[in-house]
């Protein structure tokens, strides 16, 4: 799941400031799951934006719409018929969910509304963690299903680092040792062996350098 | 400047707070007539911070919910729950330049429990000091749905 978190209001203000005519537009995909921009918080963005504005006296008008899913043409596509009546689409979805809309609707300004942070899971009613940086050449298979480059604070791909205490990291003793966890699981599965080779420092070519990263899966293409 | 006229409250209440059947609130709509907007819920937990901001937008000059004694929720966490989503609209509040007083949570006594009317009375009393909300009157900042 991606994670977000809502921009400062007064942050959200300055950037729709030029605009009279605004959709405040929700995504109901991971950003309604860690409460930053489905309908909800849509709705409250909208409602506390269109008080403002009454309470400077500006003309502008503030509407809201929630897709399903920001990031998906087949979903984007339902604003054809409204986008006219728009200046700017203020999105609560997330970096990708932005660029989609605007790659639709390439003559319109859309302003992002959150501040993208991470690939996470809910680990609690309230409570998100990273969980994958996303690096494009999983080796969660030799760690035991415990991402280090994610989880340990010194991104070891070869530890423990020596520094943790009664199975803590040393860096945040709030954390637990990520290096402790995948010896812990590994030791479980009998799989202590993979920790025997040494792995070489991650190539992080197939994670940024190169552009935007792809994934064409021909089957799912249309013929 | 803004105009004198009479206050709005939009009041959210658990159900389960004692002497708040449909008569009662009847009475109290009653009583009060167009400042008081009575709003039973099953639970406080089942207030969103949305519910408040809308009532805010649309007509009322502050909006507050009454909820059980904490810890003493039939459903556990729900008056707990209602707290921290009248902070939360509380931050939006604050953060367009709205007095934060404007929402307001008010939990029932544990060992003196009291009825609607007499909560409802008290937080009226508190308005006093409120004035009539910026953002009432104006007909700028359309609200709705996209067409």
């Amino acid at each position: 799941m991606i994670t977000a978190e809502q921009k400062p209001i007064g942050e959200i203000r300055k950037m729709i400031e030029p605009y009279k005519r605004i959709l405040v537009l929700g995504c109901g995909s991971c950003v309604a799951e860690c409460a930053a921009g489905g309908e909800k918080e849509t709705g409250m963005l909208a409602s506390a934006l269109r008080m403002a504005a009454k309470m400077e006296e500006k003309e502008v008008v503030i509407h809201e719409r929630t897709l399903d899913r920001q990031c998906v043409k087949d979903f984007v596509i339902q604003l054809d018929d409204v986008m006219d009546h728009y200046d700017a689409v203020l999105s609560l979805g997330c970096g990708a969910g932005v660029q989609a809309v605007a790659d639709m609707y390439p003559e319109r300004p859309i302003i992002p509304a959150l501040n993208t942070v991470f690939l996470g899971e809910t680990k609690e009613q309230g409570l998100w963690v990273e969980s994958c940086v996303g690096c494009g050449d999983c080796m969660l298979f030799f760690f035991g299903g415990i991402c280090p480059l994610t989880r340990c604070s010194k991104q070891l791909l070869n530890g423990p680092c020596g520094g943790s205490m009664n199975g803590r990291c040393e860096v945040d003793p709030d954390l637990p040792c990520a290096w402790q966890l995948i010896i812990d699981r590994l030791e479980r599965f009998d799989a202590l062996d993979r920790l025997e080779s040494i792995y070489p420092p991650k190539t992080w070519s197939k994670k940024q350098g190169k552009g935007p990263r792809k994934i064409i899966r021909e089957d799912q293409q249309r013929v | 400047m803004t105009e004198k006229r009479p206050l709005t409250l939009a009041l959210f209440y658990c159900q389960n707070i004692p002497d708040s059947t449909r008569g009662e609130r009847q009475a109290l709509e009653e009583q009060y007539g167009s400042s008081l907007r009575l709003f039973p819920i099953p639970c406080s937990g089942r207030l969103e911070s949305l519910h408040l901001l809308r009532a805010l937008e649309e007509f009322a000059d502050a909006a507050y919910v009454i909820t059980c004694p904490e810890g003493n929720c039939r459903y556990f966490e729900g008056n707990f729950r209602a707290r921290k989503r009248v902070e939360v609209a509380g931050d939006y509040l604050a953060a367009i330049g709205l007095e934060r007083e404007r929402v307001g949570f008010v939990a029932n006594e544990k060992d003196n429990p009291r009825c609607l009317a007499a909560l409802a009375g008290e937080i009226m009393n508190r308005l006093a000091s409120l004035a009539p909300s910026p953002v009432l009157n104006k007909k700028t900042g359309q609200k709705g749905d996209a067409p």
